[in-house]
């Protein structure tokens, strides 16, 4: 690939210059021309690198200083037309020497196109007072490929204009220019660009400002819609729950009268035997023991109630759902057997606490509980059996189910179960099951209906054992209070 | 022990107890004694059932809300194997309608939990007086 006088490292050797000493032909003045000519085109060239970053006119005017320094110029004029003809044309007119009032550039350069239309060897007559009456040269350089940038025009009162030499540099110069100016319209548009842009961005900060501001109100409103719905959720469950206090006078009543019960008959045999002749201290001993046991019963039954419908502030605990269970069966055994429900706990015997509100939890499992005895109130053809289990679930949960053979529901209808206000019962409320599904959401748990393959339906729920998932935000949100149902 | 039950028995009217509380069950053979009659206590009307006390029994005093069996279903049991014992209910509901009912069927008498001492007497004494024996 080397050529023959390639250097041995590998670069180019520069060329030879012409030796002016070897040639005695030509003329010291035609060198020194030479030279000038040389210096001047470098000069050309070199503009570019004066260019970068201005704009049209600051390359239009440093053009036209230097064609009027290297060349015997009377005058120069550029028009440069605006790309897409909005803005009016630039303008620039140098003259080698003025000799009285200028017009404006816009009228010389309005001129000078005549003059060369119709080849005139004069100046136009706006400028024949100022720069004479004798012949000029009047040369114009289009700009671009086709002069769409616009024209140069320069005139010197010289025959010989212009020399081969000048002719040479004018169109360098022209060239230079046209790259210049494409260049700098590019850079401006550039700018233009960059600015529209700018404004852009600018004015969408500010729409995404005043969207994130109203973002913000929403998210309030939604959040005291969410509270006022709260609220509301908490009136319903008292309403039901003063409701169905009601309905569970007589349940509280035989639980509590069965250690009353107890107090009284040790208390009368108490007072007998201490009555007797002798007295029997120590028979009436042991009855007044039994007394003071049958009072803490009585008292421990009132406790629970009070736990299950007082109004108590929830509260985050490790709850064993069995023994929560058997309470509540305990609790609403009488109720069961008033109608001829026969419970069948089925609690597994591993099962893992779950964090959670016991007595929230306890007023899900006696809303299922009920309602499962309900669904089964007219069930007369085969034995009203409530199955009630328990068994650790997937992923560190525990599941709950209460499955009677009652009357069921309609298919369609089980999406509606849950929905508060909808009761398949006469009398009933129909709040027991979404108040106790708030509950169980609550707890970041599930609960839900399946029909069994016999008769009856199935409702359970699951929930995480794990305390954190509920301590970690969301202990606020438990406080809504449950309720048990208003059937 | 067993011996000396065996004797009260014969000389003092037996009066059984059936209640699934066990309060009941250990309060009321107390004052029961002292009014002088012997008792036994059962949890449940199952138990009472397969216990040799049935024929001895003058008196039932019978829980009515059992799990199982119930009183008034015992009751029926006994009029259909003819071992009619004259039956003190007690119950801790508060339902009115019950107790009409309940006498309706031939109990001697309804009680409501709490009771007291005398009512208990009275309802038992007119109990025996039915099944002098």
């Amino acid at each position: 690939m080397k050529s023959a006088n390639a250097a041995p490292c590998g670069l180019p050797r520069p060329p030879r210059l012409p030796d002016m000493e070897a040639r005695p032909e030509l003329a010291s003045g035609e060198v020194k021309h030479l030279q000038r000519c040389i210096n001047d085109l470098i000069s050309l060239l070199a503009l570019p690198a004066v260019w970068s970053g201005g704009d049209p006119s600051q390359v239009l005017h440093t053009l036209l200083d230097a064609l009027m320094r290297m060349l015997r110029l009377d005058l120069v004029s550029v028009r440069l037309t605006d790309p897409v003809g909005e803005a009016a044309p630039v303008e620039i007119v140098r003259l080698a020497e003025l000799r009285g009032p200028m017009p404006s550039a816009r009228e010389i350069c309005d001129a000078l196109p005549q003059c060369l239309e119709n080849g005139s060897r004069k100046w136009p007559p706006l400028l024949r007072n100022l720069m004479g009456e004798g012949d000029v040269s009047i040369v114009p350089l289009p700009l671009g490929l086709q002069g769409e940038l616009g024209v140069i025009v320069v005139a010197a009162q010289r025959a010989d204009f212009p020399q081969q030499t000048e002719a040479l540099l004018l169109s360098v110069a022209a060239n230079q220019a046209s790259i210049g100016l494409q260049e700098a319209r590019l850079l401006s548009h550039q700018k233009r660009v960059a600015s529209e842009l700018d404004q852009r961005v600018v004015q969408r900060t500010a729409e995404l400002a005043a969207a994130n501001e109203e973002l913000k109100k929403e998210l309030a409103e939604r959040k005291r819609v969410e509270e006022r719905l709260d609220k509301a959720r908490l009136e319903l469950a008292r309403v039901a729950r003063i409701t169905s206090l009601g309905v569970l006078t007589a349940s509280i009543a035989h639980e509590v009268n069965q250690p009353l019960s107890g107090i009284i008959t040790n208390a009368s045999t108490c007072l007998r035997m201490l009555a007797a002749d002798p007295p029997n201290v120590e028979g009436a001993r042991e009855t007044a023991r039994r007394t003071i046991r049958d009072g803490n019963r009585a008292s421990d039954v009132i406790t629970r109630l009070r736990a299950l419908y007082g109004k108590k502030d929830p509260t985050i605990e490790s709850v064993d759902l069995n023994e929560a269970t058997r309470e509540v069966l305990a609790l609403s055994l009488s109720e069961l057997q008033k109608n001829r429900v026969i419970p069948q706990p089925e609690l597994a015997h591993d099962l893992p606490p779950v964090a959670g509100d016991r007595i929230q939890l306890q007023q899900v499992i006696l809303n299922l509980l009920r309602n499962a005895s309900d669904a089964m109130s007219t069930v007369d053809d085969r034995p009203r059996e409530l199955l009630i289990r328990t068994e650790p679930d997937d992923n560190d949960r525990v599941r709950l189910s209460v499955r009677d053979v009652g009357i069921g529901f309609e298919t369609q209808a089980a999406d509606k179960l849950f929905e508060a206000f909808y009761t398949t019962k006469n009398g009933g409320m129909g709040i027991g099951l979404s108040v106790s599904r708030s509950i169980i959401e609550r707890h970041r748990g599930r609960l839900w209906a399946m029909p069994n393959n016999g008769p009856g339906v199935t409702f359970s729920f699951s929930i995480p054992c794990s305390l954190e998932s509920l301590t970690s935000g969301r202990n606020r949100d438990i406080r809504t209070s449950g309720v048990t149902d208003a059937a | 022990m067993e011996l000396h039950w065996e004797k009260r028995v014969t000389e003092r009217p037996l009066v059984s107890v059936v209640d699934d509380d066990e309060s009941v069950r250990e309060s009321l053979p107390d004052l029961l004694g002292e009014f002088g009659f012997a008792s036994r206590a059962f949890s449940s009307a199952e138990e009472f059932l397969a216990s040799d006390c049935v024929d001895q029994t003058r008196c039932l005093i019978l829980d009515v809300a059992m799990p199982g069996m119930s009183g008034p279903e015992l009751q029926r049991e006994l009029k259909l194997s003819r071992r009619e014992i004259p039956i003190v209910f007690i119950t801790a509901s508060r339902e009115e309608t019950v107790r009409p009912r309940l006498l309706e069927q031939g109990a001697v008498e309804c009680l409501f939990k709490p009771f007291s001492d005398t009512a208990l007497l009275e309802a038992v004494n007119s109990a025996l007086h039915l099944n002098p024996k």
